[in-house]
């Protein structure tokens, strides 16, 4: 039995000893002394049901809860009781129906108002991750942004160098040409001149006398040295071109081995001697990059490691390795030189930021080399002990 | 499921449906026109401008040949849509349900309302919507304004459940609702409480029985 609004009372429960108490006195006097209540199973409630007595049965809605049982009160009188205590019951089971059912109203109202309240919370969570990931979202795009804008800017300037620089490449390649040239023409025509020599007469007198014996010969050496100075003059034009990469400024797949031989080559010509550069390479993956930049970037590092083993006072070495693995290239670029306190290391990406006397560098290098490591959405950092070394470690990820 | 003891068999069957479609007036003409073995009072609980603030209960019976007392205890719920609570309290525990709706053209909306959250209290306390025996009358349709019968059957051509139109003023459609609702309710339990092979009663003579008339 289920104990809802909806059950069917009992007599015990809608008359509960108390009410008993004031209501059966009552109605002992009203039916002349004798009287008893059982419930419907006649199980006595108040007084001694006595076997002769009349009996009335209470019924509330078909069957009777109970019974009204007198052996003195007569007939019309048991009957009329009977109604007063079925009016008292009525309004005994409205009262307890309705609070009953109130009760359960009452409960399932707040049910239903943790289950709003639980939709809500979870509309709200469901509000608030949207807008943290929105957040985040608007944020990467920002970055991204960012990214691109350096990226652009970098690539300008380089752009902008590289134009310069292939436009002296050109105009130093003409003149270079035909000086080559001339040279080689000029060596032929000395070779003319030397056929003097077997002359005889006044000529070979003036021969002797000014000495174009030697002349003749340093001559040559003079023409062979220019031709050396002209051909070194070709491959640093060549050099440069390729550094500059005008022809490169996109995208594209490269070896960073290839990058930092290249790097150093354009180095070398200006090391003082007692600086030596040692390669431990592995074999690289080739990454989409702009070789423009990672050259500008691998020698402005190179740069600084060269400077700092010049700044030294003794000799060095620079020693570059590289290796990949599954997340990408690592490359270490180690050098002897000076070394940086912490201070110095603390600023050294800074733009603008640097330890050499006025003039002697803009201190663009590492702030430079950053975005440019950045751009290629690579890592770039210091480690270094003043007056053992420094070491720059740089990684690039490959796309898996 | 209905209770039951061994001698007694207790359905509960609930008048629901929008404010003011007619559900208390419903238990009126079923109290006036019925004549069962037993009848009780028609309860009409508290009220105010006539509308029901929490239920009102007619109970019926009669005997079935084995000796088993079957009752019927038809309740009314509370329209007015701030009793929500109470609606599903007095909801709980059905065995069958009257959808009384208002053949009014203005109502159309209030009676949608009033049947979807039928099926979403029968969810909540528990009740199989699919399968919960039921009938669906459309009442008031003397109105001028009311439904034509014809447009409302196309509407509800895809429902499982009978259509009555009535007029709950004058009584017409009342019984034949309730009797539509106790063959609905015969069907789902008949055979589950062995109604004829335990007390004798085939679905014409349950449903004579509830109604009083000779099967
Ligand atoms: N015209 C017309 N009026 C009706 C009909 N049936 C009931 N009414 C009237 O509609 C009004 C509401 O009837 P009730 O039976 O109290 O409605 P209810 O569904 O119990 O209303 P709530 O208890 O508020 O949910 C009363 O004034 C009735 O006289 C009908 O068939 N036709
Ligand atoms: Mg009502």
């Amino acid at each position: 039995m289920s104990l809802g609004f909806d059950r069917e009372w009992q007599l015990d429960e809608l008359l509960d000893e108390a009410s008993r108490e004031k209501i059966g006195p009552a109605l002992r006097e009203l039916l002349r002394g004798d009287f008893a209540l059982t419930d419907g199973a006649g199980q006595a409630l108040w007084g001694q049901p006595s076997a002769d007595a009349r009996r009335e049965p209470l019924i509330l809605e078909l069957e009777a809860v109970g019974y009204l049982l007198s052996s003195t009160a007569p007939a019309a009188a048991l009957s009329a009781a009977r109604d007063l205590l079925l009016t008292l019951l009525r309004a005994q089971i409205r009262f307890k129906m309705a609070s009953t059912l109130h009760l359960e109203a009452v409960a399932e109202d707040f049910e239903s108002l943790k289950r709003e309240h639980a939709r809500l919370s979870e509309s709200e969570a469901r509000y608030k991750t949207l807008s943290a990931e929105l957040e985040s979202r608007v944020k990467k795009q920002v970055d991204q942004l960012e990214e691109r804008q350096q990226m652009l800017y970098e690539a300008e300037k380089l752009a902008s160098v590289g134009q310069l620089a292939a436009g002296m490449a050109h105009e130093i390649n003409n003149p270079l040409g035909f000086v080559r040239s001339n040279l080689s023409t000029f060596e032929k025509y000395v070779g003319k001149f030397a056929e003097m020599k077997t002359a005889s007469g006044p000529a070979a007198e003036s021969w002797r006398v000014l000495d174009l014996d030697f002349i003749l010969e340093d001559s040559i050496d003079l023409l062979h040295d220019s031709a050396k100075g002209m051909e070194r003059i070709a491959r640093i034009v060549a050099d440069l071109k390729a550094f500059s990469n005008v022809d490169r400024a996109s995208e594209e797949y490269a070896d960073l081995n290839n990058c930092l031989h290249e790097a150093v080559r354009m180095l070398e010509t200006q090391t003082p001697a007692g600086i030596g550069f040692h390669f431990d390479l592995l074999p690289l993956p080739a990454i989409v990059c702009l070789p423009g930049h990672i050259n500008q970037l691998f020698f402005n590092i190179l740069r600084n490691a060269v400077l700092a083993i010049k700044d030294a006072g003794r000799p060095g070495e620079v020693r570059i390795s590289s290796e990949a693995d599954d997340e990408g290239i690592h490359i270490r670029i180690h050098d002897t030189g000076v070394g940086m306190s912490q201070e110095q290391i603390e600023h050294a990406f800074e733009p603008f930021y640097t330890t050499r006397p006025v003039g002697a560098g803009v201190g663009l290098g590492l702030a430079t080399a950053r975005n440019v490591v950045q751009a290629h959405s690579g890592r770039i950092s210091l480690d270094s002990q003043p007056d053992v070394g420094t070491t720059v470690t740089l990684f690039f990820p490959t796309p898996p | 499921m209905p209770e039951s003891d061994a001698r007694h068999l207790s359905f509960k069957l609930v008048y629901y449906g929008p404010a003011q479609s007619g559900k208390t007036t419903n238990l009126f003409r079923l109290h006036d026109q019925l004549a069962p073995e037993l009848k009780g009072e028609l309860m009409t609980m508290e009220t105010k401008d006539d509308r029901t603030l929490f239920f009102d209960l007619l109970p019926l019976g009669f005997r079935a040949p084995s000796g088993l007392l079957i009752k019927f205890r038809l309740f009314t719920v509370p329209g007015q849509v701030a009793h929500d609570g109470t609606r599903k309290a007095v909801l709980s525990r059905a065995d069958g349900v009257v959808f009384v709706a208002d053949a009014d053209r203005a109502q159309e909306t209030n009676n949608g309302e009033s049947f979807q959250s039928l099926a979403a209290n029968c969810a909540r306390v528990g009740l199989d919507f699919e399968h919960l025996p039921m009938v669906v009358q459309f009442n008031k349709c003397d109105l001028p304004n009311a439904v034509p019968e014809a447009e409302i059957r196309e509407r509800w051509s895809a429902a499982p459940w009978p259509l009555v139109f009535a007029v709950a003023l004058n009584g017409q459609g009342i019984e034949s609702t309730f009797e539509l609702l106790l063959r609905a309710v015969y069907r789902n339990f008949g055979e589950k409480l062995e109604l004829l092979a335990q007390h004798g009663l085939d679905e014409n003579a349950f449903v004579a029985g509830a109604l009083g008339k000779a099967a």
